[in-house]
């Protein structure tokens, strides 16, 4: 603090001395830059044309990044987008963006952009046309499957894949290819919001939409810094609190951001311990009488499930959960071990303060929406966490209706749209699992391949396909739309697997990345508007966007790719759509697995009109709250009962009891500080995109390691302070960061993994969920050295 | 005499139990009506549609700002046109922020907005404040960065929508129509009347505050055809 007050007074003077702003130009090189360099730079341009603001045609398309899903409006001009305004007539974001929105189109235009398909020969990538390359991918597959089985190669995709980029890989592999080696990038961020979903009401995807945030009284964050990872529905709150002066937002989290300066109230607790204090929640409740009863008694069950799993470090790690009844009266016996008092202990938040946030939960009066992502689903009991605030709802009867939602948000645009809807993950098909002989038919009907094609049992989760890869049981991996050269945790093991003698790596990319570096073939793809397409968004909102402008060079879409390699492959009569109406026909195909009540997509020419629209949507209708039969129509029961859980088979939602169970690495005395990894409002994931975008990178042009300001004066680290960073996994030097946007509790570090050159994943722990095979990427034990 | 006295103190004890009463009524009256207040709005918005447009009223704030109002600023370095541009990555971007940031841990309301909510006058930068035109959006750095290298992580081809050409009357001295879009900046005052205003674009006469009577969007620049 002190030395806060004393760089500001130094500051102070230094600008005082200045004589004019002029001088200031010279002290900070930015503003120079702003007004001369930047100035040349991004005016250049279409000037000459004599272009107006009324020659640029707006057409609609969701944003690229995250997965709030903002309607965006792009600016054509000569074949070019030119600019971006947030689109009024989107529900979703009513006209706003976050600067990675607003500056999105520029990441279409860096210089190095991939144009044409390279091909690894004699060590080197040499570029190579993409007929070639495409021959090349296909004869490979056909040769690692003929050598070493089906199960030998993989797909490895993104929450960032369009919907029919995933819909495609899927058909390929499990039904053409025949083998559930279809994995996605996904898997790192919300696996656990999938297996909190099914476990506790046997559906996926939200009951509420954003719609929540014009009703709720009460906000809870658990461990979500929204003001920058999801700022237009941060902004939206802020929007309703301001109208509504009651609104409160309360901020749980293990680190003060912005999000921690904006709300009412903000919360500190050690790191993992957030599961004893939703028990302690739940126990609150229950003790005061404010359990929901009828809500409780018609719409719940009470469930155990095992404990101590373990948390999937070793190869080959297999964990099947067993789920049993309990009674009331037993979940509350379970409680006892939650109590404030006891908690406060555990986690640092007092008692009397566990007791104001369970009192926001069981006052009746009160419509309370939490909202969570990263915190809780990267977490070793992420599926237990997302279960534990489903029973804070459950218990109040807070679900399901306008204002009362426990809504888990997503990072990417089409995490849902695409890997949970389309089910790009080992397990999944886009209606049901594998493993389901009904699921199976009824993929195995509309694909038009023999139900025998499809394999029974999942195969590999993501972890573990990259630890198959390096095992060898992998031989062949396609990577498209993402960079896990950048984002896998204990990023070495992975890295030097994926380079071994007899491994094939094929990157669609737009841009040299790591992963490019490792690449032996790669594919241009076009990106965005540059090809049609269909997001997904956190509340079931599907949106589609026309191909606004040409992809540069032979780039080509990741959906085309697919199509050309399955040709090459000679499945062409599974893939036999015409260039043009591609994205129309598969849509088409598509939706015919989740036609009903409970999962009717929209049609494609209401989709083409409109800003989206949430699923389910049935008789030209969006359902803004399942479950609930005032607006699902397949919630309606014979009973007059209002909530109707359909996802279980009796209409109950299951509330679990989870027990608190300490992380896999905590700190000790080698390595006394807790590591946690996370983003920044600028950059968008491992950066490859936001890095080339010079607003984004000229303000935030590298990671740093943020520390407590006491924990810096004792180890004598300045701002901007070269430091190490030690773990048993690796090392990496890196400027502190001190007194800037974040400040992490006392002894704890945070690190953001969007820079290529300073990999924070070198240090990550490969410990994940034994339910949902995500990692905790926010907890290991780390060393701090000054250099 | 004596029994004035009296009657005076039993007076004012009577006057005291009113005044007790009557706040005790009022007080009990208010409370309950603040929790009729909830049970309503939960009942009235349960099945509307909520309406609420981020957009802003053209003369929001004019109160605060009028007082600011002038041709010029009074002191300080003035800004032109193109120093204005220079800071947005397209006609309609955001503004990057082009000072240095004191205080990096710390939200928009109670930072940014201490100079950019008024426009006021900061020494250390020797200079007015831009007005922010939206005021109710407090999270500023979800929009408005701050530059701090000149360095580029790879060079970038981006040709932006040009800033639009200003004065563009139709007849000499004809009001000029308005050349940007409206989204995000239809508050005319903050960017037009204030002192941190680049003088190509300063009014001339703040004082007739509706703007929209003589200066109209140009929405298309296709002529109409029968």
């Amino acid at each position: 603090m002190n030395q806060n007050k004393f760089t500001r007074r130094d500051f102070l003077k230094m600008m005082a001395a200045s004589a004019a702003f002029a001088t200031a130009t010279k002290i900070f090189p930015g503003i120079l830059f702003a007004q001369n360099e930047q100035n040349q730079m991004l005016t250049q341009t279409l000037n000459d044309a004599n272009l107006t603001a009324q020659d640029v045609a707006w057409h609609k398309a969701p944003c690229r990044f995250c997965g709030v899903g903002c309607g965006l409006l792009i600016g054509i001009a000569e074949g070019r987008a030119v600019a971006v305004k947030g689109d009024p007539a989107s529900p979703v974001n009513k006209g706003l963006c976050c600067v990675k929105g607003y500056h999105s189109v520029m990441a279409l235009y860096g210089q190095d952009r991939l144009t044409t398909a390279y091909v690894r020969r004699d060590g080197q990538l040499v570029p190579t046309s993409i007929d070639e390359a495409l021959d090349i991918v296909a004869d490979k597959m056909k040769e690692t499957i003929q050598a070493h089985g089906k199960d030998s190669v993989s797909i490895y995709g993104s929450g960032q894949w369009t919907i029919p980029d995933g819909y495609v890989a899927n058909k390929l592999f499990k039904g053409a290819i025949g083998t559930n080696n279809v994995e996605a990038n996904a898997r790192l961020c919300m696996a656990s919001a999938v297996t909190g979903f099914i476990t506790s009401f046997g559906a996926d995807e939200p009951m509420g939409c954003y719609d929540d945030i014009d009703y709720a009284d009460v906000f809870v964050l658990w461990g979500n810094n929204m003001a920058e990872m999801h700022p237009v529905l941060f902004s939206r709150m802020l929007d309703q609190r301001l109208q509504r002066k009651h609104v409160k937002i309360l901020d749980i989290a293990t680190r003060s951001t912005r999000t921690s300066l904006a709300a009412n109230r903000s919360y500190i607790f050690n790191p993992q311990t957030d599961l004893a204090i939703a028990n302690a929640i739940c126990y609150e409740i229950i003790h005061n009488g404010w359990t929901h009863r009828t809500f409780v008694a018609k719409h719940c069950t009470f469930k155990q499930g095992l404990t101590n799993p373990g948390y999937g470090l070793e190869d080959n790690y297999v964990f099947n959960d067993e789920v049993s009844d309990i009674s009331f009266d037993q979940f509350k016996a379970y409680l006892k071990d939650y109590t404030p008092e006891k908690v406060a202990e555990l986690s640092g938040i007092s008692a009397r303060d566990i007791r104001y946030i369970a009192s926001l939960y069981g006052d009746p009066n009160l419509k309370v929406t939490s909202f969570w992502c990263m915190g809780v689903n990267q977490h070793t009991r992420g599926t237990w966490m997302n279960n534990l605030i489903y029973n804070i709802h459950l218990l109040v009867g807070k679900i399901s209706t306008p204002g009362n939602s426990p809504f888990s948000l997503t990072g990417q645009p089409s995490a849902c749209g695409t890997v949970r809807e389309v089910g790009t993950l080992t397990h999944k098909l886009p209606y049901g699992t594998v493993d389901n002989e009904a699921a199976r038919q009824k993929a195995a009907e509309i694909w038009q391949v023999p139900v025998e094609n499809i394999p029974p049992k999942p195969t590999y989760h993501t972890v573990e396909m990259f630890r198959a890869l390096d095992r060898g049981d992998i031989r062949f991996m396609w990577i498209q739309v993402t960079n896990p050269m950048v984002s896998m945790p204990k990023l070495k093991r992975y890295r030097d697997g994926s380079q071994k003698e007899g491994r094939f790596i094929v990157v669609s990319e737009v841009y040299p990345t790591p992963t490019t570096d490792i690449a032996d073939v790669i594919l241009p793809s076009a990106m965005w508007i540059e090809r049609e397409g269909l997001f997904g968004n956190s509340e079931r909102r599907t949106q589609h966007w026309d191909q606004l402008i040409n992809p540069p060079g032979e780039a080509m879409s990741d959906t085309l790719q697919l199509i050309e390699v399955a040709r090459r492959m000679g499945y062409g009569d599974l893939f036999a759509w015409d260039e043009t109406t591609h994205i129309e026909d598969i849509w088409n195909e598509y939706i015919r697995f989740h036609e009903g009540a409970k999962h009717g997509m929209a049609p494609y020419a209401e989709l083409r009109q409109n800003p989206g629209l949430r699923w389910p949507y049935v008789n030209g209708q969006e359902t803004r709250w399942r479950y609930n039969a005032e607006h699902d129509p397949a919630a309606a029961n014979d009973e007059d009962n209002i909530f109707n859980f359909y996802g279980k088979p009796n209409g109950k939602a299951w509330i679990f009891f989870r027990p608190y169970e300490p992380a896999p690495e905590e700190p000790n005395e080698e390595y006394p500080f807790w590591l946690c990894t996370g983003r920044v409002v600028e950059h968008w994931h491992t950066g490859s995109m936001t890095r080339r975008i010079p607003v984004l990178h000229q303000a935030v042009p590298q990671a740093y390691a943020e520390l407590h300001p006491d924990d810096a004066k004792k180890l004598d680290i300045r701002h901007g302070d070269l430091i190490r960073l030690v773990t048993p996994r690796g090392s990496i030097e890196i400027p502190a960061s001190v007194g800037q946007r974040g400040r992490p509790a006392a002894q704890q570090v945070f690190v953001p993994f969007f820079d290529e050159s300073l990999l924070i994943n070198e240090l990550t722990l490969d410990a994940f969920c034994p339910i949902s095979k995500e990692p905790d990427y926010k907890k290991c034990a780390v060393r701090v050295e000054k250099v | 005499m004596n029994n004035n006295n009296t009657h005076r103190s039993r007076l004012g004890m009577i006057i005291i139990t009113i005044i007790l009463m009557g706040a005790l009524v009022y007080l009990v009256g208010t409370s309950l009506q603040k929790e009729q207040q909830t049970a309503d709005i939960a009942n009235l918005t349960r099945y509307d549609t909520p309406s609420q447009p981020i957009t802003n009223d053209p003369f929001l704030n004019y109160g605060q700002q009028i007082n600011q109002l002038t041709s010029a600023p009074i002191s300080g370095t003035a800004r032109t046109l193109d120093a204005y541009y220079s800071r947005r990555a397209y006609a309609g971007a955001p503004p990057i922020i082009p000072h240095p940031i004191t205080d990096a841990y710390s939200f928009g309301g109670n930072t940014c907005l201490q100079c950019h909510q008024n426009g006021d006058y900061t020494p250390e930068f020797q200079a007015y404040a831009p007005i922010v035109p939206h005021p109710e959006l407090i999270n500023c750095r979800q929009c408005h960065v701050p530059v701090t290298t000149d360095e580029l992580f790879t060079l970038i081809d981006w040709q932006p929508l040009p800033h639009p050409e200003i004065n563009q009357s139709a007849l000499p001295g004809s009001p000029p129509p308005i050349p940007h879009g409206r989204q995000m900046r239809d508050n005319c005052i903050a960017c037009h009347a204030s002192p941190a205003t680049a003088d190509e674009i300063r009014l001339t006469h703040p004082e007739r505050s509706s703007c929209l009577q003589c200066h109209v969007y140009i929405e298309t620049n296709q002529e109409w055809i029968r």
